[in-house]
């Protein structure tokens, strides 16, 4: 497949609370961004468990986004904190998968960061177009 | 009347086969119910007839077929194949046969840097050809019997629990099924935990667990909150015995020698990646990920079959 060609496949889970709200409010502001971004919303990034981004990393997806709220905003007080700290043993885990640290990320948005929102994933989907196709892709 | 028994041992150390006679007194009792019709770590049996004369490969039928070990040759392959055919139940016994075992550590590579090493690239060898005469050819990684025929009942553990082997013939002879629970090593530990890492660095087991042997488990503190690498919370348990006379707590095997769990007995349930969990395992009661040698070899130590461990896709240059 030429790179030209090539169009990444970005799972991004959301926290109910403010990223996805973030996501919602770039949608309703009518900011453009691009079309590669599946959102999975969730009730709180400290609930995605690293299994999930491992799993769609080695089945299928070219890159994976945790957003959830800044630090000391989480709706349930931690969540975010246990996000962060499950971040190091994911970026252990990409090395063990031989996986490229940048097809992982994590990113804090807001309710009221929608402009914000776009920006990351667009950033995001040109980094891991840049790299082209996961190498676990069939 | 006696049930038909065939055991076979393929890409294996032995070890099983020791398991079965560790069995001890209560194997008396269970001989008289078993007729061994081929066992080759027993009696020498041929495959192709007693001077080589027949074309095909040759076990007698039998009602319970055992195999230990993983399947790593072309020959290996073909016998599982035709214990298959052969047997009505067939049984995985050991680690090897359910999840590769430790040789399937060598599903890091690919085959052909396994043999540059081995044969050219070791500094105390002297170099030569790959040995292909004579022998079976490997096969490009080590697969759990499962991977080649569909197994009954496993019965995993390196090596496994004699007291496993008897329930699973016991539950076999009187037509019920067996199955390990899916239960984890910590849910049959006894030790005491408090959910939170006494320190966050990572000890290698060669410095001792802290532990009191006039004490019971309970006043003994959890070998992962001390610190040291403990697979419990990623393994399926099982291989445990009551202490005492069968009234006692369970403890499991390598936690009653005081040393951390090795993770022997493999995953809890089907599709579950233990690197994984036990990386979040690590993280969530604070002990620093970062610290864990030599990750992906530790973590699958005895389950590198069905595609656990595999060559790392090659990066493209950038």
């Amino acid at each position: 497949m030429a790179n030209e060609e090539f169009e990444p496949l970005i799972i991004g889970f959301c926290c109910n609370w403010c990223s996805y709200a973030g996501a919602d409010l770039a949608g309703v502001s009518r900011l453009q961004y691009p079309p590669n971004l599946r959102i999975v919303r969730v009730m709180c990034s400290g609930m995605v468990h690293p299994n999930l981004v491992i799993d769609a990393l080695t089945k299928g997806a070219d890159g994976v986004i945790i957003c959830g709220c800044h630090l000391g905003d989480c709706h349930y007080l931690d969540g975010n904190v246990k996000a962060e700290n499950r971040k190091e043993a994911i970026e252990l885990m990409l090395e063990d998968f031989g996986v490229e640290p940048e097809r992982f990320r994590l990113e804090w948005i807001s309710a009221s960061e929608g402009p914000r929102f776009a920006k990351v994933i667009r950033e995001m989907t040109e980094s891991v177009r840049a790299l082209g196709p996961s190498p676990y892709r069939a | 009347m006696a049930i038909k028994v065939a055991e076979e041992w393929l890409n294996i150390c032995g070890g099983c086969e020791v398991t079965i006679l560790d069995i001890g007194e209560p194997l008396l009792d269970l001989l008289g119910e078993l007729n061994f019709v081929h066992m080759p770590v027993l009696m020498d049996h041929k495959y192709f007839g007693q001077m080589g004369e027949k074309d095909e490969m040759e076990i007698p039928e039998a009602d319970v077929g055992i195999i230990s070990g993983g399947v790593r040759t072309e020959k290996e392959k073909k016998v599982a194949e035709v214990m298959r055919k052969q047997c009505k139940t067939l049984i995985a016994l050991g680690s090897c046969a359910c999840y590769g075992g430790i040789p399937a550590m060598a599903n890091m590579y690919p085959l052909e840097a396994l043999y540059e090493k081995v044969f050219r690239g070791s500094k105390t060898t002297d170099s030569a050809e790959t040995p292909s005469e004579n022998l079976p050819p490997l096969l490009e990684k080590v697969l759990g019997v499962d991977e080649v025929v569909p197994v009954d009942v496993y019965i995993p553990g390196c090596p496994t629990n004699p007291d496993i082997i008897v329930k699973a013939i016991t539950c076999l002879l009187e037509g019920k099924e067996f199955k390990l629970e899916e239960r984890s090593v910590c849910d049959e530990c006894p030790v005491k935990r408090e959910k939170k890492a006494a320190g966050g660095q990572i000890k290698r087991t060669l410095e001792s667990v802290e532990f009191d042997q006039s004490q019971p488990w309970e006043n003994t503190r959890c070998f992962m909150e001390q610190g040291f690498l403990c697979l419990g919370p990623v393994t399926l348990a099982g291989c445990g015995n009551k202490e005492g006379n069968g009234d006692g707590v369970t403890v499991p095997r390598c936690i009653k020698g005081n040393m951390p769990c090795r993770g022997c007995f493999g995953p809890i349930r089907k599709g579950a990646n233990p690197l994984v969990d036990m990386m979040t395992a690590i993280s969530s009661i604070g002990l620093d990920a970062k610290q864990v040698p030599d990750r992906r070899a530790l973590l699958n130590r005895y389950i590198g079959a069905q595609n656990r461990l595999r060559p790392l896709p090659a990066r493209p240059s950038r």
